[in-house]
């Protein structure tokens, strides 16, 4: 039988700041499973140095997510179609 | 006058139908493939020159293509790949090493504490992040934006973007934590370039480094 611990048996293991910052883009993607990201989580709460690397690497990605351009419509979607029918045609001679 | 022969006939009325369903299959997905473009190359002209040879090539290729798939992805992995072509021609292509995507991780996070020591997290804070990161995509190695732009921007997943790209999974994976890295180095260069930084006291107290830090 196992002896009892004082952080109980759900608590995630404690990890240190390399153990964390290993896992950044894989928690900022949220591929980490349950029990590593508990243990970041966790890590999160207690390090004010690691949360600020965090929320960086999560403000980039949500600005890279922002700067997708808008889909072509109106006259430069019909021009560009127009351009590329031509192209087509001029390649089937 | 010239009358077709029967196998002329016949030529023309199969390229016609070849004609009909490359243009029915693919053109509903050319505004997609155009923001692609535009995410790739970060240039208008650019953006459009690369969708009209992605057609072309398409065209030229559409006997490859699985009856019954989704033409997008197929279209987006014939772009990319026009893409880096054109980075070769002008001599901006970079090859990727593959690395370990943890220690990407961690190098992230020691690039983000000497920032933070030297003023610049503040600074690109006050920044436009927008625009520096639209900057910042534009000035990345071409192998790498296209796994970030692919995931991050058209936000796909990491097996569609290693469908496209035309890699393994884990190959996506290292590749975009490299990507990001580049990134964030970048924003932190114009950020110093852009002189905004605050003369720091050499006595200023340190903060906690992620272990194994090397000063």
């Amino acid at each position: 039988m196992s002896e009892p611990t004082t952080t109980g048996p759900t608590s995630p293991a404690p990890i240190d700041c390399e153990h964390a910052v290993r896992r950044l883009w894989d928690y900022v993607d949220g591929r980490l499973p349950s029990m590593a990201r508990d243990e970041v989580e966790a890590h999160l709460e207690t390090c004010a140095a690691c949360l600020r690397r965090f929320d960086f690497a999560h403000e980039m990605r949500d600005a890279l997510a922002a700067s997708a351009p808008p889909l072509p419509e109106g006259d430069a979607d019909a021009a560009l179609r127009e351009r590329v029918r031509k192209a087509l045609t001029g390649e089937r001679g | 006058m010239h009358a077709c022969s029967p196998s002329e006939t016949g030529r023309t009325a199969s390229n016609a139908a070849h004609a009909e369903s490359f243009e029915r299959m693919t053109m509903p997905h050319l505004a997609h493939v155009a923001r692609f473009a535009r995410s790739l190359t970060r240039d208008a002209a650019r953006a459009e020159d690369l969708v009209q040879e992605t057609y072309l090539q398409a065209l030229r290729g559409w006997h490859t293509f699985r009856t019954g798939a989704d033409a997008r992805p197929w279209l987006f992995k014939v772009c990319h790949n026009a893409f880096l072509r054109s980075m070769q021609q002008e001599s901006r292509y970079v090859d990727a090493p593959e690395d370990d995507p943890e220690l990407e991780s961690l190098a992230t996070a020691h690039a983000h504490w000497h920032a933070e020591q030297a003023g610049l997290t503040e600074l690109v804070e006050r920044m436009d992040l927008g625009e520096s990161i639209s900057r910042a995509l534009g000035e990345l190695p071409a192998y790498f934006r296209g796994a970030v732009v692919l995931v991050d921007v058209e936000g796909q997943s990491y097996d569609e973007a290693a469908a496209v790209l035309g890699i393994p999974v884990g190959t996506v994976r290292s590749r975009l934590f490299r990507a990001r890295r580049l990134l964030q180095d970048l924003l932190f260069e114009h950020a110093r370039d852009a002189g905004f930084i605050a003369a720091r006291p050499a006595s200023r107290e340190r903060t906690t480094a992620p272990s194994g830090e090397a000063e």
